[in-house]
């Protein structure tokens, strides 16, 4: 790897750190989630410092080219994440639900109210 | 005497709505109802507040299950003895309230639902794919949650105060009926049939398009399949 292409893709995890930490900050992002994305800024800047970073995890856990580990992990955790966003919106939309009904219901409730004491 | 609630979901049925509660107001005026309004596009809304009907206005739409459920809750916090799902498009025949109510007055069952294959009283009986569909329904219930019920997808049922909390805890979504019918099973609910008259819709559309049928047939045997089995899960724990 070049100096140059190190550079560069250090400037640019930088600049992604930046972002998701900026939007941490002005409460755009849950902490929660973003562990996760600042964890994968870590990791590549450590796998663009240390030479061979990948390469000696790849033949250590026995893959033939370094990309194919790069590849297998990213699916696999991106698959895990997808899984995860789905139980999420599900709950999400349970509690709407349930929002919608409760409010529904003291609403009209209320304006029953409104209407007796108009009488 | 029981205090009875009939819930009336209703979406787009400015035509039919005032007919329903007319009806119900003749054949009982002891009968209370509540219309559900599912966030309507048409003046549904409009045309129960200048009716002065009794009902709950959803703030937006949830769909057949949500705003059923929302039914069974306003039926739990006034303390209902038995609700009575009924449709607000004219399809359910309003003289079978109390033929669908007496095995529950009389702790019997618990749950009851009307259904146009028992007997030939029924006029409607939908189409030949969809009998087909309702069978396959049936079966599946039948094979997986050992309970045997002719017409699954009928929305015209009743229910005790055991089913309101129940329903008012928990309800399922899209396609309710069927799926609701296993969660009843897994929580020990009795539940018997008793033949009903259903007539052709006077106007709207069934929530079952035509082209959506082979989803809704995987969707709902799938949603039963997974039901049943944390049902004999929950068996082998006790």
């Amino acid at each position: 790897m070049s100096e140059t292409l190190k550079i560069l893709l250090i400037a640019i995890t930088l600049i992604y750190l930046f972002i998701i930490i900026r939007a941490v900050k002005k409460r755009k992002m849950h902490i929660n989630y973003s562990i996760f994305w600042i964890f994968t800024g870590v990791i590549l800047i450590i796998s663009v410092l240390i030479p061979n970073f990948i390469e000696n995890i790849s033949d250590f856990l026995g893959f033939e080219k370094a990309s194919n580990m790069v590849f297998c992990i990213a699916i696999f955790i991106l698959f895990y994440l997808v899984l995860s966003l789905t139980s999420i919106v599900s709950k999400q939309y349970q509690q709407i639900v349930k929002l919608i009904q409760e409010v529904s219901m003291l609403k009209s409730d209320f304006n029953k109210e409104d209407k007796n004491e108009n009488k | 005497m029981n205090k009875i609630l009939i819930i009336i979901p209703a979406y787009n049925e400015s035509k039919n709505i005032v007919d329903v509660c007319n009806s119900i107001k003749n054949y009982d005026k002891d009968l209370d109802y509540i219309v559900i309004n599912d966030g309507s596009t048409d003046d549904t809304l409009k045309v129960c507040k200048e009716n002065k009907l009794n009902y709950i206005n959803l703030i937006s739409n949830l769909g057949i299950g949500g705003a059923v459920q929302t039914g069974y809750k306003y039926a739990y916090e006034k303390d209902y003895d038995i609700a009575i799902q009924f449709d607000g498009d004219g399809q359910h025949d309003i003289n079978y309230i109390k033929e669908i109510c007496r095995k529950i007055q009389k702790n019997e069952v618990d749950f009851c639902i009307g259904s146009r294959f028992i007997d030939s009283t029924s006029s409607f009986k939908s189409t030949f794919l969809r009998r087909v569909g309702i069978k396959i329904i049936a079966s599946i219930l039948k094979i997986f949650c050992n309970v045997k019920v002719t017409d699954p997808t009928s929305g015209f049922r009743a229910g005790n105060k055991k089913v309101i909390e129940l329903f008012s805890k928990c309800y399922p979504t899209d396609y309710p009926e069927p799926e609701s019918i296993v969660f009843l099973v897994n929580h020990g609910i009795i539940i018997s049939e008793v033949p009903v008259n259903m007539n052709e819709r006077q106007s709207g559309k069934s929530s079952i398009y035509a082209w959506k049928s082979i989803y809704y047939m995987i969707r709902v045997s799938l949603a039963i399949v997974i039901d049943s089995i944390t049902l004999s899960k929950s068996r082998g724990d006790k």
